[in-house]
C-alpha cells in the first residue's frame, strides 16, 4: 500500500523545502506511519461514505456582498502592504 | 481569602460575587499575582494582558453594581487555547507561522463569552497548530504536568489542563479534533468534554481537520464543566455544520443511577497501564454499585480508528494549511525571490517539524494515484466506525473506557516517535470520527499522576455525559483537585 513514496514530488506539491537530513527523516517516518496504515487495505468496508457531519443549507447567507474586516485591518495584519493592499512579489513581467 | 480564591470553582466564584462578598477585579488580581509567581514553572500561558484582564474585571463589577449583570459567568475569567480568535489577543497557534498575528475578529464562542460577562483571560499554549498529544510541538514554550514537572500535560490542549491544574484559572476552553480536550484533561485530573460535533460553532477556530474540530469547555469540577458548556452553544450562520443549541444536549438528565454503561470489549486489555485498568475497572463497580447497569459490547473496527484518523486529519490538515502562503497573513520570508519561492520558503521557515510531517503524510494520502487507497478508503472505515458505536449505543447510554492508556510520560520520552505518540489517542479518536460527545472524568491516581475515564455517548447526550461524572465526582475526591506547586 505505500509503494511509490517519493518525498521530492511530496514536497513540492506542500510547497516545502527540505534539508536532505530532513528527507531521510520523514522517509523513514512516513513509511513507518503508512505501515500503520495497512490495516485499511486489509479493512472489509462500506461502499457508501456517511462522515457524521450534518451540513445546515440554510446557513448559506444572501450572495451580497458586504464589509467583513475592512482594508485597514486587513492590511494591519499583512507581512507588507502599500497604499490600502497587500503587496506581493512580482507576479508578472513588465513584457507580458 | 485572596490567598484561596484560586482554589475555589467558578461557581462558587460565581456565588460570591453575586452576594457581592467578591469583586471580579479582587478575583483577577489574585489569579494574576498567582500567575507571576507560578506560571513559568508550568509554561501554561503564551500571553497575558493583565491591565486588559484589569479593565475587563472593573467594567464586569460596573455592571454587576448597575444590576446589569449577564448571568453566572459574569466575572469569571476564562482562559482560552491559543487557536481561537479573541479580538486584540494573540492568534500565534503556538507557531512560528503566526507568530506576530493579533487576531482582527472574536470568534463566535469569545462574542459568547463577552455576552456572558466573562473575563477573556489570557492565551493558553498548545501543540502547533494543535498538531500533538503532548504540547511538546509548541514553536513558543514548553508546558509542563502541574502534577510532576519533568512530565508532559498531554496535548493539544496541554496549556487549558495544566493552567486548571495549577490553579491559575477556574475555567478553559480546549479544541479537540482526536482527543485534544480529553487526554490532557485526563493527564491532569481535570474534566474535559468534546460536545457533539456541530452543537458549538467553530468560526474563529483556526482550522486543522475541519470535519473533526470541536471547541470545548475544561474545568475542574462537573458543574464548572457545564456551566462553560450551556454559554458556548449557540446558532451561528457563520458555521454551516453549528445547529446551535439543543434542549436535548443541554437539558440535565434524569438519574444516572438508571444509565445503561457499555464497557468495549478488549478496551481494558492490551496496552493500558495496569494502574489506569485498576482505577477505570474500579469506576465501573462503582457505577454497577449505584445500580446501573454494565454490559460488555462489541466495536469490532476499533482497530482501524487511529489509521482511519490520521488519514483523515492529516488530509483535511494538507488542505487547510495551505492558506498560510506568506501573502495576506503570517509569516513571509525575507528571502522570498518569485512568489512560488516565497510561498515555498515562508512554509519551510514557519512550520515546526511535526506540522510538515503531517501536512507531507496528508498530500501523499490526497495525491493522485493513492487518494482512493487511502483517503477514500479512510472515509469508509469512518463511516464503519460511526455505524458501530452508533448501534453500541442504541442499546447503552453511555460507553465507558480509560481516557489515554498510560499516566502522563516524560518530556521528551517519545518525542522521536510520532507512531508512539499517535497512540495516546487510541480511545479519544472514535467519538471524533462518529461525531458523539465525549468527556473525561478524573477517577485515581497512578502514583501521583492522575487517570482519568473516557465517556462516550450518542449525538446530544451531553446532560447524560454530565449526569454520569457528576453521580461519580459526588462519591469521590477528585473535583477541585490541583497539584501543590
Amino acid at each position: 500500500m505505500a509503494e511509490g513514496f517519493d518525498i521530492d514530488h511530496l514536497a513540492k506539491l506542500a510547497r516545502l523545502s527540505l534539508t536532505a537530513e530532513e528527507k531521510a527523516l520523514y522517509s523513514s517516518q512516513l513509511n513507518q506511519i503508512l505501515g500503520h496504515f495497512q490495516a485499511l487495505a486489509d479493512a472489509d468496508l462500506p461502499a457508501t461514505i456517511d462522515d457524521a457531519r450534518v451540513v445546515n443549507e440554510d446557513a448559506l447567507r444572501s450572495d451580497e456582498p458586504g464589509l467583513v474586516l475592512g482594508a485597514e485591518a486587513v492590511t494591519r495584519i499583512a507581512p507588507a502592504s502599500r497604499d490600502g493592499q497587500i503587496s506581493v512579489p512580482r507576479v508578472v513581467d513588465d513584457e507580458s | 481569602m485572596a490567598d484561596a480564591l484560586h482554589t475555589l470553582s467558578a461557581a462558587e466564584l460565581g456565588r460570591r460575587l453575586a452576594a457581592g462578598s467578591l469583586t471580579s477585579r479582587a478575583l483577577c488580581e489574585a489569579l494574576i499575582a498567582r500567575y507571576q509567581v507560578i506560571n513559568d514553572k508550568v509554561g501554561a500561558f503564551t500571553h497575558l494582558d493583565q491591565a486588559d484582564v484589569l479593565a475587563q474585571a472593573a467594567a464586569s463589577d460596573v455592571r454587576r453594581k448597575a444590576g446589569q449583570g449577564r448571568g453566572p459567568l459574569e466575572g469569571i475569567p476564562v482562559a482560552i487555547k491559543d487557536n481561537i480568535a479573541v479580538k486584540g489577543q494573540p492568534l500565534t497557534c503556538s507557531s512560528k507561522m503566526l507568530a506576530s498575528l493579533v487576531s482582527p475578529y472574536d470568534s463566535h464562542v469569545a462574542e459568547r463569552l463577552r455576552s456572558a460577562g466573562a473575563i477573556l483571560y489570557g492565551r493558553l499554549n498548545r501543540d502547533e497548530f494543535a498538531m500533538g498529544s503532548s504540547t511538546e510541538n509548541s514553536a513558543l514554550r514548553k508546558t509542563f504536568n502541574p502534577w510532576d514537572l519533568a512530565r508532559i500535560p498531554g496535548g493539544s490542549s496541554g496549556g487549558s489542563a495544566a493552567a486548571l491544574a495549577a490553579g491559575l484559572v477556574p475555567l478553559s476552553l480546549g479544541s479537540d479534533t482526536g482527543g485534544s480536550i480529553r487526554q490532557p484533561a485526563s493527564h491532569c485530573g481535570v474534566v474535559g468534554l468534546k460536545p457533539t460535533y456541530g452543537l458549538i460553532s467553530r468560526f474563529g477556530l483556526v482550522a486543522f481537520a475541519s470535519s473533526l474540530d470541536q471547541i470545548g469547555p475544561m474545568a475542574r469540577s462537573i458543574e464548572d464543566c457545564e456551566l462553560l458548556l450551556n454559554a458556548l452553544a449557540s446558532a451561528d450562520a457563520r458555521d454551516m455544520t453549528c445547529f446551535g443549541p439543543s434542549d436535548r444536549a443541554l437539558t440535565p438528565a434524569g438519574d444516572a443511577k438508571k444509565l445503561r454503561i457499555g464497557i468495549p470489549k478488549g478496551f481494558l486489555g492490551k496496552g493500558v497501564a495496569p494502574e489506569v485498568a485498576a482505577a477505570v475497572n474500579a469506576a465501573i463497580e462503582f457505577y454497577r454499585a449505584q445500580g446501573c447497569a454494565i454490559s460488555e459490547v462489541e466495536l469490532p473496527s476499533a482497530d482501524l480508528a487511529v489509521p482511519t484518523y490520521y488519514v483523515v486529519a492529516t488530509a483535511e490538515a494538507s488542505s487547510n494549511l495551505g492558506r498560510y502562503d506568506g501573502v495576506r497573513y503570517g509569516h513571509r520570508s525575507a528571502s522570498a525571490g518569485t512568489p512560488v519561492e516565497m510561498m515555498t520558503a515562508s512554509r519551510s521557515e514557519g512550520f515546526g517539524p511535526e506540522v510538515k510531517r503531517r501536512i507531507l503524510l496528508g498530500t501523499f494520502v490526497l495525491s493522485a494515484g493513492y487518494a482512493d487507497a487511502y483517503y477514500v478508503r479512510a472515509l469508509r472505515a469512518r463511516s464503519k466506525i460511526r455505524a458501530e458505536y452508533l448501534a453500541a449505543l442504541a442499546g447503552v447510554d453511555v460507553l465507558l473506557t480509560p481516557t489515554v492508556p498510560t499516566p502522563a510520560f516524560k518530556v521528551g520520552e517519545k518525542a522521536s516517535d510520532p507512531l508512539q505518540l499517535y497512540l495516546e489517542d487510541i480511545f479519544t479518536i472514535p467519538a471524533n470520527l462518529a461525531g458523539l460527545p465525549a468527556i473525561s472524568v478524573p477517577c485515581g491516581k497512578s502514583g501521583h499522576l492522575p487517570v482519568g475515564f473516557h465517556l462516550v455517548g450518542a449525538p446530544l447526550s451531553e446532560a447524560k455525559l454530565l449526569a454520569a461524572g457528576r453521580l461519580f465526582e459526588a462519591a469521590h475526591g477528585f473535583a477541585h483537585q490541583q497539584a501543590t506547586l
